[in-house]
């Protein structure tokens, strides 16, 4: 995002909705008249100061960027589609479709590493880290996943080079995994939550069993690690006779 | 895209906090879904609801529900927001009985969420939770802030806009009303609760002390 630092009249409105605090107020010379700018290597193009609508000027604007920085937006703007997924946003359908795609069978786990989230960001060099952590464990990361797309390699977690410097407001390392590997994954991530300039947090997902008892629930309360009360249900509804799919 | 995950809070605040929402699923059963994805958002919006949406359009904040209902896409994902379990079961109990087809999804306290499928006869199927969350924690603003700012999962509430709104709260610029609303517009998916924000803003205006200037 930038600011027309000629049509800009100071006004700060702005500021307030910027989600990584990167709008600041200067003038170019002593006496001459303040304006706002964006420090664009903090700015992560979610867009939100723009559609805010709050400046009365209208001197905020989005360019085009090439790659890399192009991914930015692509993460960060929930109004973005990723080409690939046609989700949009940082990750993929996850659990909300299970019931019709299976991606977590009974017998695996799901967990997702967020990272830059809540409202930190995060640079892909942390997200690199990591995945080169997990990948160590032989995890599968998910290849629908947006972020799995920039990885060099798959086996080691290595990034493109040319992204790992990019600001992201979030972006997600998906995978899925017997059940038994739980404990192991979360340990790996506790441990290189410590070598990282950002926050993650954390998802764990599981179909539930026959007597309808969640198994992740089970792994968590035998090895006494926390986890939330509220949490996402999918019921079950889903099925490929979509009512009305014939008629549109 | 866990939009509605990690929402923070001491547990009994999300005892009036529910989403309920829809999307089809790629290359299964996305083809032609805009029918049915429209008619469950038409039938949650009979219902009493806080906040509805669809990224493809806005949060009902920004722009009319009925703008919200006539441009769902196969692409979308449409929700609402509930405060009171018993609307959201009479809302599931009209969904199951429209057999729409399409993946539905409640977020709330799990248990209780267990509970509303037991009385309408559904057997849910996965279950998600949030693990917390991990890295250098000095980076987040308060735990308060967590509260309210969690409830967009895209991040677009920033902390800045929460603390500015508590402000104008506490000088008598604003309402908690027009804050919770306020607050709730820059999430493009409606899932933001600003009744939920309102109650915790209020709380937290009394004992909010700005020693930032």
């Amino acid at each position: 995002m930038r600011i027309d630092a000629a049509k800009c009249v100071g006004c700060g409105q702005c500021h307030q909705f910027c989600t990584m605090g990167a709008i600041y107020f200067t003038r170019s010379d002593k006496g001459s008249k303040v304006h706002c700018f964006v420090d664009e290597d903090e700015c992560v193009d979610c867009g939100i100061c723009f559609r805010s609508q709050v400046c009365p000027t209208d001197s905020l604007y989005q360019i085009n960027h090439d790659w890399p920085r192009s991914i930015r937006g692509t993460f960060s703007n929930p109004l973005s589609e990723h080409k690939e997924t046609r989700v949009p946003g940082r990750g993929t359908e996850e659990m909300k479709t299970n019931d019709i795609t299976n991606r977590y069978k009974r017998g695996y786990a799901g967990m997702a590493a967020e990272m830059g989230r809540p409202g930190t960001g995060a640079r892909l060099r942390d997200a690199e880290k990591v995945f080169k952590s997990l990948a160590k464990l032989g995890v599968e990361f998910e290849p629908n996943n947006p972020l799995t797309g920039l990885l060099a390699n798959k086996q080691t977690g290595e990034m493109n080079p040319e992204v790992v410097n990019e600001k992201v407001l979030s972006a997600i390392i998906e995978m899925v995994f017997p059940l038994e590997l739980v404990i192991p994954v979360l340990d790996v991530m506790e441990q290189v939550a410590e070598e990282i300039d950002t926050v993650f947090s954390i998802d764990l997902v599981a179909r539930v069993d026959e007597d309808l008892a969640v198994p992740t629930a089970k792994v968590m309360e035998k090895h006494e690690k926390w986890f939330s009360l509220n949490g996402k249900t999918n019921l079950g509804l889903g099925h490929l006779r979509v009512k009305g799919a014939g008629l549109s | 895209m866990t939009h509605t995950l990690h929402r923070q809070g001491p547990i009994d605040s999300f005892e009036h906090d529910y989403v309920v929402f829809s999307m089809s699923a790629k290359n299964y059963n996305e083809k032609n879904s805009n029918v049915a994805l429209r008619e469950f958002i038409k039938i949650l919006s009979k219902y009493k609801v806080v906040n509805m949406g669809d990224m493809k359009t806005g949060g009902m904040y920004l722009v009319d529900q009925d703008k919200i209902i006539n441009n769902v896409q196969d692409t979308s994902i449409v929700h609402a927001v509930f405060q009171d379990k018993e609307e959201v079961k009479k809302a599931l109990r009209e969904i199951k009985e429209a057999d729409l087809g399409i993946s539905v999804i409640v977020t709330g306290i799990v248990n209780e969420v267990q509970d509303i499928c037991q009385e309408v006869g559904i057997e849910r199927h996965t279950v998600e939770y949030s693990v917390g969350i991990r890295g250098k924690l000095s980076r987040l603003p308060e735990e308060e802030l967590l509260e309210i700012t969690t409830m967009c999962g895209h991040g677009m509430v920033s902390q800045h806009l929460a603390r500015q709104m508590l402000l104008d709260m506490k000088r008598g610029k604003r309402s908690a009303r027009e804050v919770g609303e306020i607050l709730a517009t820059p999430c493009v998916c409606g899932v933001f609760n600003p009744k939920r924000a309102q109650q915790l803003l209020e709380e937290l205006a009394e004992v909010w002390c700005f020693d930032e200037f």
